[in-house]
């Protein structure tokens, strides 16, 4: 048991950190509900970040522990699949990855480089083209997009299906960790600035009790997450995805709540996280879909 | 990072498991009335002298004390699996935990001798002299007064929700001997002097769990002092970062979770709705475990945890709860009748978030120390 990064991943998380110190903050006119940098992913490829986690002494964990970080970003990549599914998929798929769940528009599908398709009880994978995608305005801070017409795929065989669920459930509860954190440093900062009855608001036991309760969530799926990447079980990664989006209703309430009207423009960037949570909450079935696979999974 | 136990832990975790499938009888769980009553405390006598004899009573203790200066991961392994199978131990946790090692800090010579072989024998109990009427999480308040009187202090007051005070043969009390928080003073107080009085309140948790305490003229000689006048808070504050990350209950609600769930699945009653309930329990226990650990990994590594504790506390909190709504939703029998694991679990967890520290303390010192939110005026 030790919850300290290896020297490896230290060294591959310290990279990131460096990589990442440009994108920290949002362009000062930005008021849109999406917000991708291509200079950012180009540096993403072309430092190998995507497949650094390949390496047997960084692996998994370091994987979701980029993912995580990455999702903390006012700027979203496509990373969790390519860091975290790619490496179990056989053959060679290109990324962007994203998912078509019951035919529904995904994040990340107008971009995408392969497709994974989750078809009632079948899950298939097939390369995504133009012509088979497009784009759609959301409010989600995703670039969404969706199927022109229903898409022909190889389905997976049962083991390979499971093994992609798996993996999806790690990937969405290190990204929901990641948003989580950075939607409440967001918050934190304008609580502990902005006054009213003449002192912070940040000093209202009211507000202080439920910050600190969505910090304990917070805390928690991102553990589970790293546990789950780490351990590679398909119990540990249902219930990183159920407390993720379990935490994220919560959360994402709270978080609105406390910036009241600041937190309803488009200035303000909380909802470049809480509005991708939002995008997270509905996948994989939902909270119901990942509390049937701990169910199924996690009691003897 | 590593989520795995190494083959020490195993092994040792197992040796605790094989001691208690020898050592704890068959109807153990109906032998707890009470973490207080009499029969549990009678009961953890000989359950603590056999652990003693094993070397499982106080194994990260010195080894002038009778341990043999086990790292922080075997403590918490030990007091998982204790927790987990109930607590045979009773109150005298508290002595392994942290009274002990308070004790070894702090202490005169005398005092050590006195009190800490019969700890680490497993022949004693204590209580905790703590709260009082007025003062509850605001413990500085404390009225109790200890006035000094040549070489014996008078002790006048009274102490409430004192946990296993009837059975206890010492008091780790605190007293007022001055004004503010540098005012109070520790006694190490036998519970038979002269002028004590102990009544039991009935409860909620259990039999014998929580008592008033009357101090009338009690005489306690100076010499029972722990540390120096006016010393205590800065005692206490060492004490409890000993055991800050508290009872490792997620360990109990994780197991009585899987009971009810199989309560559950025999009776064909684990509908739909129910795995739901169970699977968020399942997943706040489990956070909570990864919590606990991370504290014990830093403690191991010799960093002192800060807020972090209190986020585990929380956490706790949570789990318990979660648990204890999933068997009285879906297992209304077992407040009625039947499994007695499962009915001290749920009579014990309503303690979790009030016991050692309100979560709303635990809350305002997350806020304050770890989010770096400005405090409330007062």
């Amino acid at each position: 048991m030790d919850f300290a990064l290896n020297s490896d991943q230290i060294t591959l998380s310290s990279a990131l950190d460096k990589l990442v110190s440009r994108y920290l903050s949002p362009p000062t006119d930005f008021r849109g509900f999406c917000l991708t940098s291509d200079t950012l992913e180009q540096e993403l490829e072309q430092g190998g970040f995507f497949e650094a986690a390949q390496i047997p002494e960084l692996g998994p964990v370091a994987a979701a522990a980029m993912v995580e970080r990455l999702a903390r970003l006012p700027y979203t990549v496509e990373a969790a699949l390519s860091m975290l599914l790619s490496a179990q998929l056989e053959g060679d798929w290109p990324r962007p990855f994203a998912v078509i769940e019951h035919g529904r528009p995904g994040r990340f599908v107008a971009q995408a480089g392969t497709l994974i398709i989750l078809d009632g009880n079948q899950v298939g994978i097939t390369r995504a083209s133009p012509d088979l995608v497009e784009s759609m305005d959301s409010l989600y801070g995703y670039p969404m997009g969706r199927l022109k017409s229903s898409a022909v795929y190889t389905p997976l065989s049962a083991a390979d299906a499971a093994n992609v669920h798996k993996w999806l459930r790690v990937a969405l509860a290190a990204e929901a960790a990641g948003l989580l954190q950075a939607a409440l440093d967001t918050v934190i900062e304008h609580l502990s600035v902005r006054k009213q009855f003449g002192r912070p608001l940040g000093s209202f036991q009211a507000v202080q009790h439920r910050m600190a309760e969505s910090t304990v969530l917070a805390r928690g799926v991102r553990l589970l997450a790293l546990k789950a990447a780490w351990s590679e079980d398909a119990g540990d990664a249902a219930l990183a995805a159920l407390h993720a989006q379990e935490s994220a209703t919560r959360v994402v309430y709270d978080l609105h709540q406390f910036m009241g009207a600041m937190g309803m423009t488009l200035e303000f960037p909380l909802h470049l996280w809480s509005y991708r949570l939002k995008a997270l909450l509905s996948e994989l079935d939902g909270r119901a879909g990942q509390a049937k696979a701990v169910a199924a999974l996690c009691f003897n | 990072m590593e989520f795995s136990w190494n083959q020490q832990q195993t092994e040792f975790r197992a040796t605790v498991r094989d001691f208690l499938a020898q050592n704890l009888p068959d109807n153990w769980e109906s032998i707890a009335h009470g973490p207080g009553s009499a029969s549990q405390s009678e009961f953890s006598k000989q359950f603590c002298a056999r652990l003693a004899d094993a070397g499982l009573l106080v194994p990260h203790w010195p080894r002038q004390w009778g341990g043999r200066e086990a790292d922080a991961w075997s403590s918490f392994i030990l007091a998982e699996e204790m927790w987990a199978a109930g607590e045979p131990r009773g109150g005298q946790y508290m002595n392994v935990n942290w009274i002990g090692p308070t004790l070894m800090r702090f202490g005169t010579e005398a005092q050590q001798q006195r009190y800490i072989p019969p700890m680490a024998q497993g022949e004693t109990i204590w209580c905790q002299g703590f709260s009082e009427p007025e003062a509850g999480s605001d413990l500085a308040s404390l009225r109790t007064k200890a006035e000094k009187q040549g070489d014996h202090y008078c002790i006048n007051g009274q102490k409430i929700w004192t946990s296993y005070a009837g059975e206890a043969e010492t008091c780790f009390l605190l007293a007022r001997t001055g004004s503010g928080k540098k005012g109070i003073s520790i006694f190490l107080l036998p519970m038979d002097t002269p002028g004590i009085i102990v009544v039991e309140i009935p409860s909620l948790i259990g039999e014998g769990d929580i008592h008033e305490v009357f101090f009338e003229n009690v005489m306690v000689p100076a010499t029972a002092m722990l540390g120096e006048e006016g010393q205590a808070w800065d005692i206490v504050r060492t004490a409890l970062s000993l055991e800050r990350v508290g009872i490792p209950r997620f360990a109990l609600a994780s197991r009585m979770l899987q009971r009810a769930v199989d309560f559950l699945k025999q009776r064909d009653r684990f509908h739909s709705g129910a795995a739901e309930q169970a699977a968020r329990a399942k997943a706040a226990c489990e956070a909570t475990r990864l919590f606990s650990y991370e504290i014990i990994d830093q403690r191991q590594k010799g960093i002192t945890a800060g807020a972090e504790a209190s986020v585990a506390r929380v956490a706790t909190v949570n789990c318990e709860r979660l648990v204890a709504e999933f068997v009285v939703e879906h297992l209304p029998e077992t407040l009625a009748s039947g499994d007695p694991l499962l009915l001290a679990h749920h009579q014990r967890g309503i303690v979790a978030g009030i016991a050692s520290g309100a979560a709303e303390i635990q809350l305002n010192l997350i806020a304050t120390q770890l989010l770096q939110l400005p405090r409330e005026p007062r």
